[in-house]
């Protein structure tokens, strides 16, 4: 038997568990292990190693279900607490952006006016045009902030690898 | 035919999932964390290597369902998802230690041995013999890279399919074949070293 026919055999056994065989393939390396140890020894080997993975078990740590239930709740009421501040949130938001949008020409105006009032140069006021409207992005930005920092002092237990 | 209707009620209870995490179902979540405890446990417990962090990413991945689960559309099986959402979670923190790999996460010293549950209360004699297998199996897997030991479990012990597996690792089926290979070929060589 040439060394080519032990590692297709070999290879053949490897793939069987992984991805399994086609027909002919079966066939053929089930005739090779009928007539060779040393492959039939490796197969069993590979049975035995899967066997003994699928079976190690793990036990499982006290009330770690009810533990991580009573978890979950507890982060459900926060959120559900949580969710109409965020819809006003959003809700403001929008509306500041559609305020904006109709006062945009009136502003400018302002703005220009100010503007030449003051002698400031046209770039400044055209900045302080663009700054108002970043007003409402900004409000949002900070108001989150303050949420995730809030959410950050969360216990030290809560977190993963305390 | 049978396997038609099994993999149409596996939809239907995928979208029942979906839908039901959607709505951030309370009922729902109790469900699925009893159900899913001891193989999401068993996943972290041997891509961490340790039980205690295991525990607190095990809270910590069902918190993201409860937080997340409106991006879970039912189109794939509910366990996929859980799986790749706990992954992501060990990864993130491996991250932040600084960390090369996640055999980094491995620290030998404090590990407790791995040990059977007394659910069935089996006899002395197959307690000791289940417990011998799985420190024998627990600690071959501990001296495989951990790409390959993860894929391991995800097939041999979750019985995940290899696209289902691409999913979770975000890698292309050929390298997930491939690492099954040499992770197969590694675990067998590492029993037989226990072993010897």
């Amino acid at each position: 038997m040439s060394d080519n026919m032990h590692t297709r055999a070999l290879q053949l056994v490897a793939k069987d568990r992984v991805e399994g065989l086609a027909q002919s393939e079966n066939d053929w390396l089930a005739k090779h292990l009928q007539e060779c140890e040393s492959c039939n020894e490796h197969a069993r080997q590979t049975d035995r190693a899967l066997r003994a993975l699928h079976s190690a078990a793990v036990s499982l740590p006290a009330d770690l279900a009810s533990r991580t239930q009573f978890r979950v709740r507890l982060r459900a009421m926060e959120l559900r607490e949580r969710e109409p501040k965020r819809r006003m949130l959003w809700l403001a938001c929008g509306l500041s952006w559609v305020f904006g949008i109709a006062s945009a020409p009136y502003v400018w105006r302002l703005f220009e006016w100010f503007g030449e009032r003051t002698g400031a140069p046209k770039l400044v006021w055209e900045i302080g045009f663009g700054l108002w409207w970043t007003i409402p992005a900004l409000f949002a930005v900070i108001v989150m902030l303050l949420e995730n920092a809030q959410h950050s002092g969360e216990p030290e237990w809560m977190k993963p690898g305390r | 035919m049978p396997a038609v209707t099994f993999s149409t009620l596996m939809q239907y209870e995928a979208k029942s999932i979906a839908r039901g995490l959607q709505r951030r179902d309370p009922d729902l979540l109790d469900r699925l964390i009893e159900q899913y405890q001891y193989r999401l446990f068993r996943y972290l417990t041997y891509i961490t290597g340790d039980k205690a962090r295991a525990e607190d990413f095990f809270q910590e991945t069902w918190i993201r369902v409860l937080e997340r689960g409106h991006q879970y559309d039912g189109k794939s099986k509910f366990e996929a998802w859980l799986f790749a959402i706990a992954r992501h979670l060990v990864i993130d923190w491996q991250r932040s230690k600084k960390a090369q790999s996640l055999d980094a996460l491995t620290d030998p010293t404090q590990e407790s041995p791995l040990q059977v549950p007394n659910e069935d209360e089996p006899s002395p004699l197959h307690q000791v013999l289940a417990q011998e297998n799985a420190e024998n199996v627990h600690s071959s897997l501990k001296k495989i890279p951990a790409i390959y030991r993860e894929v391991l479990v995800l097939r041999f012990q979750e019985e995940l399919q290899i696209e289902e597996m691409a999913g979770v690792l975000s890698i292309p089926v050929s390298t997930v074949k491939s690492r099954l290979y040499r992770g197969l070929d590694a675990l067998r060589g590492a029993l037989q070293a226990g072993a010897a």
